[in-house]
């Protein structure tokens, strides 16, 4: 269906029009947007009405130094409310965005369209999506919590790494799995699991080394490191982009797989 | 220089399984430059799994396909992104096609008569109007094959007429076209009537009694 590489020179080039199409389809998911407008802030707030019953302060050890920092329950709960909101929006946002468009995007290659452009397309759309969203939660959090600038670039690094991080497990799920009830499922209880299993409120075993292989530990590592102590774990960062970049690779193959060409010829 | 007498497309003993259910048994096509080919056949007699081998969307299981030259399909459902609109979707497919514009898609739009359409999102159309919309991207590179999938489902009357229309003037430069239907009226239009039945194709033969309709 492709016309051969020897056209003239294309009109729209295929990368910035993917770019821009890709984006369009991710803003454009209005329960998308409802949730981020008005989930985060509820959630926000329930989840520090919960942890305000707390009297005694946590005790969050920091695998990096070994060093057990005492934390006000209420703060560190926003964070992991923070992350936790994301680990849902972004993740329900691409799944949904991927898993509508596969059938088309699967045309628009066999209308000639390099696979490898639609792919970064795709990639760097989910990327900026993602670090939107981190952004808008992590200003949002200042209505609740000011932990000063450094505390706060810490969170939004967190939040940014986490976001991207289940933007590419949207990805990869809205790839993979048969039905939409599948990848929500799998994307609300990873979420919920991953992010407050990190959290000594919610889970008494938090500081346990099992949690270390969790995508949500680096960026929570991270983020309280730096919010509580003023220290930057960047290994730590990386180990949860290295989630990202996993999820990411592993949902592009699939995505690559099922939109190739079958020349049965 | 291509002439009409030229082999566009052919398929030979092509053959199709879902699990235990052979669909296709050894179909053979062979589809001439300027040649137009109604597919016909029962509900479920794998009219669109044929098309789709021809396409290469879903490659036989044994058998071969050949096309020659640029491939145009139309699929049965319109496959088009609900967020988008229909002049972006010409955009995307220019970039698809290397194309320098859209130019050629918006002409085609004028001619099936969905220009109104350009700036609305296509889940806000009609079924109909996402039609036109989904032919006008298979058309939009004036492929030398064109596949279509009981391309005019949801047009009304005028437009019916239109894509006759369009599909004359494709033949007339050469295009070989090949659409699936279930319908056989109005077969004086068709160069070639080919019947699928139990998963291969046979030559049908005209019957005036089946031209309900005509133009």
């Amino acid at each position: 269906m492709s016309a051969p590489d020897t056209t003239p020179a294309p009109g729209y080039g295929q990368f910035p029009t993917a770019l821009r199409f890709s984006l369009r389809n991710q803003v454009r998911n209005r329960m998308a947007a409802l949730l981020l407008v008005g989930f985060v802030p509820v959630w926000f707030v329930a989840m520090r009405a919960m942890a305000a019953g707390e009297d005694k302060p946590l005790r969050f050890r920091l695998f990096a130094t070994g060093e057990t920092l005492v934390v006000d329950a209420a703060d560190l709960t926003l964070i992991t409310a923070g992350l936790n909101a994301l680990t849902m929006i972004t993740g329900f946002a691409v799944f949904d965005a991927v898993r509508r468009t596969l059938v088309f995007d699967r045309r628009l290659v066999f209308a000639g369209y390099r696979q490898s452009r639609l792919v970064g397309a795709k990639s760097l759309s989910i990327a900026l999506v993602s670090a939107a969203v981190a952004t808008y939660t992590a200003v949002v959090l200042l209505a609740y919590w000011r932990p000063g600038p450094a505390g706060w670039s810490a969170i939004l690094a967190g939040f940014t790494v986490m976001a991207l991080t289940y933007g590419a497990f949207g990805l990869l799920l809205g790839v993979l799995v048969k039905n939409d009830l599948e990848g929500f499922f799998l994307i609300i209880m990873g979420g919920l699991l991953d992010t407050f299993l990190q959290n000594p409120l919610g889970n008494p075993l938090a500081n346990e080394p099992v949690l270390q292989w969790l995508p949500s530990f680096g960026p929570t590592q991270f983020a309280v490191a730096g919010a509580f102590d003023r220290s930057a774990l960047w290994g730590h960062l990386a180990l949860g982009l290295l989630w990202a970049a996993g999820f990411t690779a592993a949902g592009l193959l699939v995505f690559r797989l099922r939109t190739r060409r079958r020349r049965g010829r | 220089m291509s002439t009409r007498t030229e082999t566009a497309l052919q398929a030979r003993d092509v053959h199709k399984a879902y699990g235990r259910h052979r669909v296709l048994r050894g179909a053979d096509l062979t589809v001439r430059r300027g040649e137009l080919v109604a597919v016909v056949g029962e509900n479920g007699s794998g009219k669109s799994t044929l098309l789709k081998a021809l396409a290469g969307i879903q490659p036989p299981d044994r058998g071969e396909v050949r096309v020659h030259g640029r491939l145009g399909y139309c699929p049965q459902e319109p496959v088009l992104s609900p967020s988008l609109t229909a002049e972006q979707h010409l955009r995307y497919f220019a970039a698809a096609y290397r194309l320098p514009g859209t130019e050629r898609g918006l002409e085609l739009l004028r001619e099936l008569g969905g220009e109104r359409y350009l700036r609305t999102s296509v889940g806000e159309m009609s079924g109909g109007t996402r039609q036109k919309v989904n032919l006008a991207l298979a058309l939009l590179h004036d492929p030398d094959v064109l596949l279509l999938d009981e391309p005019y489902q949801g047009f009304d009357w005028e437009t019916y007429l239109h894509f006759w229309d369009l599909v004359q003037t494709l033949r007339d430069r050469g295009a070989a076209i090949v659409v699936i239907t279930h319908l056989v009226f109005e077969q004086e239009r068709f160069d070639q009537l080919a019947e699928l039945v139990d998963g291969r194709i046979r030559p049908r033969a005209h019957h005036p009694e089946d031209d309900h309709v005509r133009a």
